[in-house]
Protein backbone atom coordinates (compact mmCIF):
# COMPACT_ATOMS: atom_id res chain seq x y z
CA UNK A 1 0.00 0.00 0.00
CA UNK A 2 0.96 3.60 0.40
CA UNK A 3 -0.91 5.36 -2.44
CA UNK A 4 -0.67 9.02 -1.82
CA UNK A 5 -4.65 8.79 -4.06
CA UNK A 6 -6.38 5.41 -4.25
CA UNK A 7 -9.28 5.32 -6.43
CA UNK A 8 -11.48 2.16 -6.31
CA UNK A 9 -14.23 1.81 -8.65
CA UNK A 10 -14.89 5.82 -9.28
CA UNK A 11 -18.35 6.55 -10.90
CA UNK A 12 -20.26 9.23 -11.76
CA UNK A 13 -23.12 10.28 -13.97
CA UNK A 14 -24.96 13.26 -14.86
CA UNK A 15 -28.51 13.30 -15.42
CA UNK A 16 -30.24 15.62 -18.09
CA UNK A 17 -33.68 15.57 -18.60
CA UNK A 18 -34.26 11.84 -17.38
CA UNK A 19 -31.39 10.55 -19.73
CA UNK A 20 -28.06 9.39 -17.37
CA UNK A 21 -24.94 10.34 -18.68
CA UNK A 22 -22.39 7.84 -17.27
CA UNK A 23 -18.86 10.41 -17.08
CA UNK A 24 -16.76 8.06 -15.22
CA UNK A 25 -17.97 4.27 -15.11
CA UNK A 26 -15.62 2.29 -12.12
CA UNK A 27 -12.24 3.78 -12.12
CA UNK A 28 -9.20 2.56 -10.13
CA UNK A 29 -5.87 2.97 -9.82
CA UNK A 30 -3.32 4.20 -7.13
CA UNK A 31 -0.70 6.96 -7.61
CA UNK A 32 2.68 6.55 -5.44
CA UNK A 33 4.30 9.11 -3.78
CA UNK A 34 6.48 11.45 -5.21
CA UNK A 35 5.79 11.13 -9.18
CA UNK A 36 3.97 12.88 -11.67
CA UNK A 37 0.83 10.98 -12.62
CA UNK A 38 -0.24 11.55 -15.84
CA UNK A 39 -3.87 10.88 -16.63
CA UNK A 40 -4.53 11.05 -20.33
CA UNK A 41 -7.23 10.94 -22.65
CA UNK A 42 -9.46 13.18 -25.36
CA UNK A 43 -11.94 15.59 -24.23
CA UNK A 44 -14.88 14.56 -22.77
CA UNK A 45 -12.88 11.33 -21.60
CA UNK A 46 -13.98 11.89 -17.71
CA UNK A 47 -10.17 13.18 -16.73
CA UNK A 48 -11.65 16.68 -15.08
CA UNK A 49 -14.62 14.53 -13.86
CA UNK A 50 -12.43 12.02 -11.83
CA UNK A 51 -10.33 14.89 -10.56
CA UNK A 52 -13.07 17.26 -9.95
CA UNK A 53 -14.16 13.74 -7.20
CA UNK A 54 -10.74 13.49 -5.57
CA UNK A 55 -10.31 17.23 -5.67
CA UNK A 56 -13.61 17.24 -3.31
CA UNK A 57 -15.22 19.70 -5.86
CA UNK A 58 -17.99 16.84 -6.95
CA UNK A 59 -19.61 14.30 -5.29
CA UNK A 60 -18.82 10.69 -5.64
CA UNK A 61 -21.63 8.50 -6.95
CA UNK A 62 -20.23 5.28 -6.36
CA UNK A 63 -17.03 3.82 -5.14
CA UNK A 64 -14.41 5.02 -2.80
CA UNK A 65 -11.36 7.50 -2.93
CA UNK A 66 -8.62 8.44 -0.78
CA UNK A 67 -6.10 11.14 -1.06
CA UNK A 68 -2.92 11.45 1.38
CA UNK A 69 -5.03 8.68 3.63
CA UNK A 70 -8.40 10.65 4.20
CA UNK A 71 -11.57 9.52 2.32
CA UNK A 72 -12.82 11.97 0.29
CA UNK A 73 -16.25 11.38 0.88
CA UNK A 74 -16.22 11.46 4.78
CA UNK A 75 -13.57 14.14 5.56
CA UNK A 76 -13.44 16.77 2.63
CA UNK A 77 -12.78 19.16 4.94
CA UNK A 78 -8.82 17.57 6.10
CA UNK A 79 -8.58 16.54 2.36
CA UNK A 80 -8.48 20.07 0.72
CA UNK A 81 -6.11 21.16 3.47
CA UNK A 82 -3.42 18.53 2.21
CA UNK A 83 -3.74 19.00 -1.40
CA UNK A 84 -3.54 22.16 -3.80
CA UNK A 85 -5.48 22.01 -6.69
CA UNK A 86 -5.34 24.13 -10.03
CA UNK A 87 -7.56 24.37 -12.87
CA UNK A 88 -8.23 24.84 -16.29
CA UNK A 89 -8.92 28.29 -15.59
CA UNK A 90 -6.30 28.84 -13.14
CA UNK A 91 -8.86 31.61 -11.07
CA UNK A 92 -6.32 34.24 -10.04
CA UNK A 93 -7.66 37.95 -9.01
CA UNK A 94 -7.13 39.39 -12.55
CA UNK A 95 -7.27 43.01 -10.10
CA UNK A 96 -5.03 42.05 -7.37
CA UNK A 97 -0.75 42.12 -7.42
CA UNK A 98 0.32 38.08 -7.88
CA UNK A 99 1.48 39.10 -4.23
CA UNK A 100 -1.54 39.45 -3.21
CA UNK A 101 -3.21 36.66 -4.84
CA UNK A 102 -0.92 34.33 -2.69
CA UNK A 103 -1.25 36.21 0.64
CA UNK A 104 -4.73 35.62 0.32
CA UNK A 105 -4.41 31.97 -0.68
CA UNK A 106 -2.18 31.46 1.75
CA UNK A 107 -3.95 33.43 4.77
CA UNK A 108 -7.06 31.40 3.89
CA UNK A 109 -5.06 27.83 4.34
CA UNK A 110 -5.20 29.16 7.81
CA UNK A 111 -1.18 30.58 8.10
CA UNK A 112 -0.30 33.24 10.15
CA UNK A 113 0.49 36.91 7.90
CA UNK A 114 4.01 36.55 8.71
CA UNK A 115 4.72 33.15 7.76
CA UNK A 116 2.40 33.29 4.60
CA UNK A 117 4.79 36.63 3.78
CA UNK A 118 7.69 34.59 3.92
CA UNK A 119 6.13 31.02 2.01
CA UNK A 120 5.35 34.04 -0.49
CA UNK A 121 8.68 35.35 -0.91
CA UNK A 122 10.40 31.49 -1.02
CA UNK A 123 7.18 30.72 -3.98
CA UNK A 124 8.15 33.80 -5.97
CA UNK A 125 11.65 32.30 -5.92
CA UNK A 126 10.79 28.99 -6.94
CA UNK A 127 8.52 29.75 -9.51
CA UNK A 128 10.35 33.15 -11.38
CA UNK A 129 7.42 35.17 -10.46
CA UNK A 130 9.23 37.55 -8.25
CA UNK A 131 10.50 40.49 -11.01
CA UNK A 132 6.95 41.13 -11.56
CA UNK A 133 5.22 39.92 -8.68
CA UNK A 134 3.86 43.57 -7.96
CA UNK A 135 1.74 44.20 -10.69
CA UNK A 136 -1.85 43.19 -11.05
CA UNK A 137 -2.21 39.52 -12.55
CA UNK A 138 -4.14 41.36 -15.60
CA UNK A 139 -0.95 42.28 -17.44
CA UNK A 140 0.66 39.01 -17.15
CA UNK A 141 1.50 36.55 -20.27
CA UNK A 142 0.03 33.48 -20.61
CA UNK A 143 3.31 31.50 -18.88
CA UNK A 144 3.45 34.16 -16.04
CA UNK A 145 0.05 33.48 -15.03
CA UNK A 146 0.65 29.65 -15.45
CA UNK A 147 3.10 30.09 -12.89
CA UNK A 148 1.34 32.43 -10.46
CA UNK A 149 -1.61 29.46 -10.54
CA UNK A 150 0.58 26.68 -9.51
CA UNK A 151 2.71 29.36 -7.01
CA UNK A 152 -1.22 29.46 -5.49
CA UNK A 153 -1.66 25.89 -5.59
CA UNK A 154 1.35 24.98 -3.68
CA UNK A 155 1.65 27.97 -1.34
CA UNK A 156 0.06 25.49 1.65
CA UNK A 157 2.94 22.96 0.97
CA UNK A 158 0.35 20.39 0.00
CA UNK A 159 1.40 16.73 -0.52
CA UNK A 160 -0.24 16.26 -3.80
CA UNK A 161 -0.89 18.80 -6.75
CA UNK A 162 -3.90 18.26 -8.54
CA UNK A 163 -2.60 20.01 -12.40
CA UNK A 164 -5.75 20.28 -14.90
CA UNK A 165 -4.85 20.50 -18.75
CA UNK A 166 -1.82 22.71 -16.97
CA UNK A 167 -0.14 23.96 -20.82
CA UNK A 168 -3.09 23.75 -22.59
CA UNK A 169 -3.29 27.22 -24.24
CA UNK A 170 0.67 27.94 -23.74
CA UNK A 171 3.71 28.40 -26.67
CA UNK A 172 6.03 25.63 -26.88
CA UNK A 173 8.71 27.23 -24.87
CA UNK A 174 6.66 27.76 -22.04
CA UNK A 175 5.28 25.04 -21.99
CA UNK A 176 8.97 23.55 -21.19
CA UNK A 177 9.46 25.95 -19.15
CA UNK A 178 5.99 25.13 -16.98
CA UNK A 179 7.42 21.02 -17.25
CA UNK A 180 10.62 21.78 -15.69
CA UNK A 181 8.71 23.32 -12.87
CA UNK A 182 6.85 20.55 -12.39
CA UNK A 183 9.51 17.88 -12.42
CA UNK A 184 11.17 20.64 -9.66
CA UNK A 185 8.59 20.23 -7.45
CA UNK A 186 8.15 16.55 -7.73
CA UNK A 187 12.06 16.50 -6.83
CA UNK A 188 11.31 18.27 -4.02
CA UNK A 189 8.68 15.71 -2.59
CA UNK A 190 5.33 17.30 -4.19
CA UNK A 191 2.94 14.18 -5.48
CA UNK A 192 1.41 15.61 -8.94
CA UNK A 193 -1.77 14.35 -10.57
CA UNK A 194 -2.53 16.22 -13.66
CA UNK A 195 -4.99 15.50 -17.02
CA UNK A 196 -3.80 16.16 -20.48
CA UNK A 197 -4.50 15.41 -23.79
CA UNK A 198 -1.22 16.35 -25.26
CA UNK A 199 0.70 13.19 -25.82
CA UNK A 200 3.67 14.73 -25.74
CA UNK A 201 3.26 15.83 -22.16
CA UNK A 202 2.46 12.76 -21.13
CA UNK A 203 5.32 11.17 -22.49
CA UNK A 204 7.68 13.68 -21.25
CA UNK A 205 6.53 14.90 -18.48
CA UNK A 206 4.66 11.69 -16.76
CA UNK A 207 6.19 8.59 -14.45
CA UNK A 208 3.36 7.04 -15.20
CA UNK A 209 0.54 7.30 -17.39
CA UNK A 210 -3.35 6.40 -17.10
CA UNK A 211 -5.21 6.53 -20.22
CA UNK A 212 -8.93 6.66 -19.79
CA UNK A 213 -11.87 6.76 -22.49
CA UNK A 214 -15.70 7.09 -22.28
CA UNK A 215 -15.10 7.41 -18.77
CA UNK A 216 -12.97 3.95 -18.24
CA UNK A 217 -9.66 3.21 -17.86
CA UNK A 218 -7.73 1.48 -21.26
CA UNK A 219 -4.27 1.40 -20.12
CA UNK A 220 -1.74 2.49 -17.52
CA UNK A 221 2.15 2.01 -16.80
CA UNK A 222 5.00 3.94 -17.56
CA UNK A 223 4.92 5.81 -21.13
CA UNK A 224 7.93 3.18 -21.87
CA UNK A 225 6.33 0.40 -20.53
CA UNK A 226 3.07 1.42 -21.82
CA UNK A 227 4.77 1.78 -25.28
CA UNK A 228 6.83 -1.23 -25.28
CA UNK A 229 4.31 -3.75 -24.54
CA UNK A 230 1.15 -2.60 -25.81
CA UNK A 231 2.72 -1.73 -28.91
CA UNK A 232 6.18 -2.24 -29.39
CA UNK A 233 8.39 -1.01 -32.29
CA UNK A 234 6.50 -0.20 -35.64
CA UNK A 235 7.77 -0.69 -38.87
CA UNK A 236 6.45 1.43 -41.25
CA UNK A 237 6.34 -0.47 -45.10
CA UNK A 238 5.28 1.05 -48.81
CA UNK A 239 4.85 -0.87 -51.79
CA UNK A 240 3.35 -0.54 -55.27
CA UNK A 241 -0.25 -1.47 -54.47
CA UNK A 242 -1.03 -1.65 -58.20
CA UNK A 243 -0.70 -5.50 -58.48
CA UNK A 244 -2.27 -6.12 -54.75
CA UNK A 245 1.29 -6.32 -53.85
CA UNK A 246 0.21 -4.84 -50.62
CA UNK A 247 -1.91 -8.11 -49.20
CA UNK A 248 1.10 -10.41 -50.30
CA UNK A 249 3.54 -8.69 -48.21
CA UNK A 250 1.34 -8.80 -45.59
CA UNK A 251 0.82 -12.18 -45.95
CA UNK A 252 4.12 -12.86 -45.47
CA UNK A 253 5.02 -10.80 -43.05
CA UNK A 254 1.91 -12.05 -40.80
CA UNK A 255 3.99 -15.57 -40.47
CA UNK A 256 7.23 -13.56 -39.06
CA UNK A 257 7.86 -14.83 -35.77
CA UNK A 258 8.68 -11.22 -34.75
CA UNK A 259 5.48 -8.99 -36.18
CA UNK A 260 2.49 -9.15 -33.47
CA UNK A 261 0.10 -7.59 -36.33
CA UNK A 262 0.09 -5.79 -39.48
CA UNK A 263 -2.40 -2.83 -40.07
CA UNK A 264 -2.56 -1.53 -44.05
CA UNK A 265 -2.70 2.41 -44.65
CA UNK A 266 -3.48 4.00 -47.36
CA UNK A 267 -1.52 4.85 -50.35
CA UNK A 268 0.21 1.37 -50.10
CA UNK A 269 1.62 2.09 -46.61
CA UNK A 270 1.59 -1.28 -44.15
CA UNK A 271 2.50 -0.45 -40.77
CA UNK A 272 3.94 -3.92 -38.92
CA UNK A 273 4.29 -3.77 -34.99
CA UNK A 274 7.27 -5.55 -33.50
CA UNK A 275 9.05 -6.56 -30.11
CA UNK A 276 12.35 -4.93 -31.00
CA UNK A 277 12.86 -2.69 -34.67
CA UNK A 278 15.81 -3.56 -34.70
CA UNK A 279 15.69 -7.22 -34.55
CA UNK A 280 13.08 -7.63 -36.34
CA UNK A 281 14.33 -5.41 -39.34
CA UNK A 282 16.62 -7.82 -41.06
CA UNK A 283 14.54 -10.72 -41.00
CA UNK A 284 11.70 -9.03 -42.63
CA UNK A 285 13.88 -7.90 -45.35
CA UNK A 286 15.03 -11.12 -45.93
CA UNK A 287 11.42 -12.66 -46.22
CA UNK A 288 10.42 -10.07 -48.84
CA UNK A 289 13.22 -10.64 -50.90
CA UNK A 290 12.74 -14.19 -51.03
CA UNK A 291 9.20 -13.94 -51.95
CA UNK A 292 9.98 -12.03 -54.65
CA UNK A 293 8.44 -8.35 -53.70
CA UNK A 294 9.72 -5.21 -53.70
CA UNK A 295 9.31 -2.31 -51.63
CA UNK A 296 8.87 1.72 -52.69
CA UNK A 297 9.82 2.73 -48.64
CA UNK A 298 10.49 1.35 -45.50
CA UNK A 299 11.16 2.87 -42.02
CA UNK A 300 11.61 2.08 -38.51
CA UNK A 301 9.50 4.42 -35.83
CA UNK A 302 9.13 4.03 -32.33
CA UNK A 303 5.95 4.16 -31.03
CA UNK A 304 4.24 7.13 -29.26
CA UNK A 305 1.12 6.89 -26.54
CA UNK A 306 -0.91 7.58 -29.62
CA UNK A 307 -0.10 3.73 -30.89
CA UNK A 308 -1.13 2.91 -27.46
CA UNK A 309 -4.49 4.96 -27.89
CA UNK A 310 -5.00 3.39 -30.88
CA UNK A 311 -4.27 -0.15 -30.49
CA UNK A 312 -6.79 -0.14 -27.36
CA UNK A 313 -9.25 1.77 -28.72
CA UNK A 314 -9.36 1.83 -32.56
CA UNK A 315 -9.15 5.38 -32.46
CA UNK A 316 -6.60 7.88 -32.70
CA UNK A 317 -6.13 10.61 -29.78
CA UNK A 318 -4.83 13.13 -32.43
CA UNK A 319 -8.29 13.32 -33.94
CA UNK A 320 -10.27 14.44 -30.63
CA UNK A 321 -11.65 18.20 -30.88
CA UNK A 322 -10.07 20.93 -29.29
CA UNK A 323 -12.99 21.89 -27.40
CA UNK A 324 -12.74 22.53 -23.52
CA UNK A 325 -12.32 19.32 -22.07
CA UNK A 326 -15.07 17.49 -19.34
CA UNK B 1 -11.77 32.27 14.84
CA UNK B 2 -11.02 31.08 11.16
CA UNK B 3 -14.76 32.16 10.16
CA UNK B 4 -14.44 35.39 11.09
CA UNK B 5 -10.48 35.85 9.86
CA UNK B 6 -11.76 34.47 6.48
CA UNK B 7 -15.19 36.38 6.08
CA UNK B 8 -12.36 39.76 6.49
CA UNK B 9 -10.10 38.37 4.13
CA UNK B 10 -12.50 37.62 1.57
CA UNK B 11 -14.62 41.31 2.55
CA UNK B 12 -11.33 43.16 2.00
CA UNK B 13 -10.42 41.37 -1.53
CA UNK B 14 -13.72 42.02 -2.56
CA UNK B 15 -13.48 46.21 -1.53
CA UNK B 16 -10.21 46.53 -3.01
CA UNK B 17 -11.57 45.03 -6.68
CA UNK B 18 -13.98 47.73 -6.36
CA UNK B 19 -12.25 50.26 -5.00
CA UNK B 20 -9.98 49.63 -8.29
CA UNK B 21 -12.58 49.65 -10.25
CA UNK B 22 -13.45 53.45 -10.62
CA UNK B 23 -15.97 52.94 -13.24
CA UNK B 24 -18.59 50.78 -10.82
CA UNK B 25 -17.34 53.64 -8.05
CA UNK B 26 -18.77 56.23 -10.48
CA UNK B 27 -22.10 54.34 -11.48
CA UNK B 28 -22.85 52.78 -7.93
CA UNK B 29 -22.52 56.76 -6.44
CA UNK B 30 -24.57 58.27 -9.12
CA UNK B 31 -27.72 56.18 -9.17
CA UNK B 32 -29.15 56.43 -6.33
CA UNK B 33 -28.37 60.55 -6.72
CA UNK B 34 -30.21 60.69 -9.82
CA UNK B 35 -33.03 59.23 -7.92
CA UNK B 36 -32.63 62.06 -5.44
CA UNK B 37 -32.04 64.46 -8.16
CA UNK B 38 -34.66 63.80 -10.74
CA UNK B 39 -37.24 61.79 -8.90
CA UNK B 40 -38.02 63.90 -5.99
CA UNK B 41 -39.07 66.65 -8.19
CA UNK B 42 -41.99 65.24 -9.34
CA UNK B 43 -43.15 64.43 -6.18
CA UNK B 44 -43.83 67.65 -4.98
CA UNK B 45 -47.24 68.69 -5.68
CA UNK B 46 -48.91 65.12 -5.33
CA UNK B 47 -51.42 65.10 -2.79
CA UNK B 48 -49.96 61.78 -1.17
CA UNK B 49 -47.30 63.48 0.85
CA UNK B 50 -50.19 64.65 2.73
CA UNK B 51 -49.77 64.14 6.47
CA UNK B 52 -46.06 64.59 6.60
CA UNK B 53 -46.24 68.16 6.90
CA UNK B 54 -45.47 68.03 3.19
CA UNK B 55 -41.11 67.56 3.23
CA UNK B 56 -41.18 65.26 0.22
CA UNK B 57 -37.77 64.19 1.14
CA UNK B 58 -38.76 62.50 4.77
CA UNK B 59 -41.39 60.34 2.58
CA UNK B 60 -39.22 59.43 -0.05
CA UNK B 61 -35.32 59.09 1.22
CA UNK B 62 -35.91 56.52 2.96
CA UNK B 63 -37.64 54.58 0.38
CA UNK B 64 -34.85 55.23 -1.58
CA UNK B 65 -32.50 53.52 0.72
CA UNK B 66 -35.09 50.60 0.77
CA UNK B 67 -34.46 50.56 -2.86
CA UNK B 68 -30.15 50.86 -2.59
CA UNK B 69 -30.58 47.89 -0.09
CA UNK B 70 -32.62 46.15 -3.11
CA UNK B 71 -30.73 46.53 -5.89
CA UNK B 72 -27.44 46.15 -4.51
CA UNK B 73 -28.38 42.67 -3.44
CA UNK B 74 -30.16 41.24 -6.20
CA UNK B 75 -26.76 42.35 -8.31
CA UNK B 76 -24.95 40.24 -5.98
CA UNK B 77 -24.85 37.40 -8.03
CA UNK B 78 -23.40 39.31 -10.43
CA UNK B 79 -19.40 39.26 -9.41
CA UNK B 80 -20.10 35.56 -8.23
CA UNK B 81 -20.88 34.60 -11.90
CA UNK B 82 -17.74 36.48 -12.89
CA UNK B 83 -15.81 34.55 -10.63
CA UNK B 84 -17.35 31.84 -11.31
CA UNK B 85 -16.63 31.84 -14.90
CA UNK B 86 -13.12 33.11 -14.10
CA UNK B 87 -12.46 29.63 -11.95
CA UNK B 88 -12.08 32.31 -8.69
CA UNK B 89 -15.34 30.43 -6.94
CA UNK B 90 -13.56 27.11 -8.05
CA UNK B 91 -10.01 27.82 -6.40
CA UNK B 92 -11.66 29.20 -3.09
CA UNK B 93 -14.03 26.46 -2.50
CA UNK B 94 -11.07 23.83 -2.64
CA UNK B 95 -9.00 25.82 0.32
CA UNK B 96 -10.41 24.71 3.87
CA UNK B 97 -11.98 28.16 4.39
CA UNK B 98 -15.83 27.84 5.59
CA UNK B 99 -18.41 28.00 3.00
CA UNK B 100 -20.37 30.64 4.71
CA UNK B 101 -17.13 32.61 5.25
CA UNK B 102 -17.21 31.64 0.88
CA UNK B 103 -20.76 33.23 0.51
CA UNK B 104 -20.61 36.24 3.26
CA UNK B 105 -17.18 37.61 2.28
CA UNK B 106 -18.43 39.61 -0.53
CA UNK B 107 -21.03 40.35 1.44
CA UNK B 108 -20.07 41.93 3.59
CA UNK B 109 -18.13 44.15 1.25
CA UNK B 110 -21.35 44.83 -0.33
CA UNK B 111 -22.64 45.55 2.75
CA UNK B 112 -20.10 48.36 3.34
CA UNK B 113 -20.21 50.01 0.33
CA UNK B 114 -24.15 49.91 0.32
CA UNK B 115 -24.32 51.99 3.77
CA UNK B 116 -21.24 54.44 2.69
CA UNK B 117 -23.83 55.00 -0.04
CA UNK B 118 -26.06 55.75 2.33
CA UNK B 119 -24.65 57.68 3.90
CA UNK B 120 -23.74 59.88 0.98
CA UNK B 121 -27.38 59.93 0.16
CA UNK B 122 -28.42 61.28 3.90
CA UNK B 123 -25.79 64.06 3.76
CA UNK B 124 -27.32 65.13 -0.09
CA UNK B 125 -30.80 64.61 1.59
CA UNK B 126 -29.98 67.08 4.73
CA UNK B 127 -28.45 69.64 2.67
CA UNK B 128 -32.21 69.66 0.54
CA UNK B 129 -33.72 69.45 4.09
CA UNK B 130 -34.16 65.80 5.08
CA UNK B 131 -34.68 65.42 9.31
CA UNK B 132 -32.43 63.05 10.50
CA UNK B 133 -33.88 61.43 13.52
CA UNK B 134 -30.79 59.12 14.97
CA UNK B 135 -32.44 56.41 16.77
CA UNK B 136 -34.77 55.71 13.74
CA UNK B 137 -31.96 55.26 10.98
CA UNK B 138 -29.81 52.94 13.60
CA UNK B 139 -32.95 50.80 13.89
CA UNK B 140 -33.56 51.20 9.66
CA UNK B 141 -29.92 50.20 9.49
CA UNK B 142 -30.31 47.17 10.75
CA UNK B 143 -33.18 46.25 8.57
CA UNK B 144 -31.43 47.50 5.50
CA UNK B 145 -28.45 45.33 6.18
CA UNK B 146 -31.02 42.18 6.87
CA UNK B 147 -32.57 43.13 3.38
CA UNK B 148 -29.40 43.30 1.62
CA UNK B 149 -28.00 40.07 3.17
CA UNK B 150 -31.23 37.61 1.96
CA UNK B 151 -31.25 39.67 -1.35
CA UNK B 152 -27.49 39.28 -2.10
CA UNK B 153 -27.38 35.46 -0.67
CA UNK B 154 -30.17 34.46 -2.77
CA UNK B 155 -28.85 36.01 -5.96
CA UNK B 156 -25.83 34.55 -5.22
CA UNK B 157 -27.25 31.30 -4.99
CA UNK B 158 -29.05 31.55 -8.32
CA UNK B 159 -25.87 33.07 -10.40
CA UNK B 160 -24.47 29.76 -8.44
CA UNK B 161 -26.91 27.25 -10.07
CA UNK B 162 -27.57 29.16 -13.31
CA UNK B 163 -23.79 29.67 -13.74
CA UNK B 164 -24.39 31.93 -16.98
CA UNK B 165 -25.27 35.13 -17.39
CA UNK B 166 -29.07 35.00 -19.77
CA UNK B 167 -30.69 32.39 -16.64
CA UNK B 168 -29.49 34.53 -13.93
CA UNK B 169 -30.54 38.31 -15.79
CA UNK B 170 -33.46 36.46 -16.37
CA UNK B 171 -34.78 35.25 -13.05
CA UNK B 172 -33.56 38.39 -11.33
CA UNK B 173 -35.10 40.79 -13.63
CA UNK B 174 -38.01 38.83 -13.18
CA UNK B 175 -38.03 39.22 -9.77
CA UNK B 176 -36.91 43.09 -8.93
CA UNK B 177 -40.18 44.66 -10.71
CA UNK B 178 -43.09 42.97 -9.90
CA UNK B 179 -41.32 43.38 -6.30
CA UNK B 180 -40.24 46.98 -6.77
CA UNK B 181 -43.98 48.26 -8.06
CA UNK B 182 -45.47 46.38 -5.49
CA UNK B 183 -43.61 47.71 -2.54
CA UNK B 184 -44.68 51.61 -2.75
CA UNK B 185 -41.04 52.73 -3.12
CA UNK B 186 -41.43 54.96 -5.61
CA UNK B 187 -45.28 56.04 -4.74
CA UNK B 188 -47.16 54.43 -2.09
CA UNK B 189 -49.00 51.47 -2.67
CA UNK B 190 -52.59 53.00 -0.95
CA UNK B 191 -52.87 55.00 -4.53
CA UNK B 192 -53.47 51.54 -6.05
CA UNK B 193 -56.65 49.56 -5.73
CA UNK B 194 -57.12 47.21 -2.63
CA UNK B 195 -55.68 44.29 -4.22
CA UNK B 196 -52.31 45.28 -4.84
CA UNK B 197 -52.30 46.50 -1.09
CA UNK B 198 -52.99 42.58 -0.31
CA UNK B 199 -50.18 41.27 -3.01
CA UNK B 200 -47.69 43.83 -1.13
CA UNK B 201 -48.01 41.96 2.07
CA UNK B 202 -46.73 39.11 0.40
CA UNK B 203 -43.41 41.07 -0.69
CA UNK B 204 -40.41 41.23 1.36
CA UNK B 205 -39.82 44.40 0.40
CA UNK B 206 -42.76 46.01 0.68
CA UNK B 207 -42.06 45.33 4.94
CA UNK B 208 -38.68 47.06 4.48
CA UNK B 209 -40.33 50.42 3.16
CA UNK B 210 -43.02 50.56 4.98
CA UNK B 211 -40.99 50.18 8.50
CA UNK B 212 -38.42 52.85 6.74
CA UNK B 213 -40.74 55.64 6.05
CA UNK B 214 -41.84 55.24 9.89
CA UNK B 215 -38.41 54.79 11.14
CA UNK B 216 -37.57 58.02 9.33
CA UNK B 217 -40.36 59.80 11.30
CA UNK B 218 -38.05 57.93 14.60
CA UNK B 219 -41.70 56.49 15.21
CA UNK B 220 -42.01 53.32 17.13
CA UNK B 221 -45.26 53.05 17.47
CA UNK B 222 -47.60 50.74 15.01
CA UNK B 223 -47.14 47.49 13.20
CA UNK B 224 -44.67 48.40 10.42
CA UNK B 225 -41.57 47.66 12.64
CA UNK B 226 -42.02 44.46 14.12
CA UNK B 227 -43.78 43.16 11.40
CA UNK B 228 -40.90 44.00 9.12
CA UNK B 229 -38.58 42.35 11.39
CA UNK B 230 -41.18 39.11 12.00
CA UNK B 231 -40.78 38.75 8.46
CA UNK B 232 -37.48 39.73 7.49
CA UNK B 233 -35.24 38.22 9.84
CA UNK B 234 -36.55 34.59 9.10
CA UNK B 235 -36.39 35.41 6.23
CA UNK B 236 -32.60 36.38 5.72
CA UNK B 237 -31.68 33.11 8.06
CA UNK B 238 -33.61 30.90 5.18
CA UNK B 239 -32.27 33.05 2.44
CA UNK B 240 -28.74 32.86 4.14
CA UNK B 241 -28.56 28.82 5.03
CA UNK B 242 -29.80 27.96 1.20
CA UNK B 243 -26.94 29.80 -0.30
CA UNK B 244 -24.50 28.24 2.03
CA UNK B 245 -25.91 24.56 1.01
CA UNK B 246 -25.69 25.75 -2.54
CA UNK B 247 -22.21 26.35 -2.14
CA UNK B 248 -21.42 23.24 -0.27
CA UNK B 249 -22.95 21.18 -2.93
CA UNK B 250 -23.32 22.42 -6.73
CA UNK B 251 -20.87 23.68 -9.03
CA UNK B 252 -20.60 21.28 -11.54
Amino acid sequence: MGGVIEAHELRKHFGSRGKLVEAVRGVSFEVTKGEIFGFLGPNGAGKTTTLRMLTTLLPIDDGQARVAGLDVATAPARVRERIGYVSQLGGADMLATGRENLMLQGRLYGGERVEVASRVEQLLGLLDLASFADRQVKTYSGGQRRRLDIALGIVHEPEVLFLDEPTTGLDPQNRANLWEHVRALRDRGVTVFLTTHYLDEADALCDRVMIIDDGTIVAEGSPRELKRDIVGDSIVLRVDDDDGWLGRVEAVLANAPSVRSTVPGEDGQLRCYVDDGAVALPDLLRRIDAANLGLKAISLSEPTLDDVFLAKTGRSLRDGGEDGGS
Amino acid sequence: MKLVIDIRLLAWRRSLQLLRNPVWLFVSLTVPLLYLALFTPLLKDLPVTGGLGGNVLDEFLPGILALLAFTSGANAGFSTLFELQAGVVERFRVTPASRLALLLGPLVSGMTSMFIFDLVLLVVGIAFGFHVHVLGLLVLAVLLALFYLTMAAFSTAVALLTKEITGFAAIVNGINLPLMLLAGVLLPISLGPAWMGVLAHFNPLYYLVTASRTLALDSFSGNALWQAFAVLTPLCALSLAWATRVYRRAVA
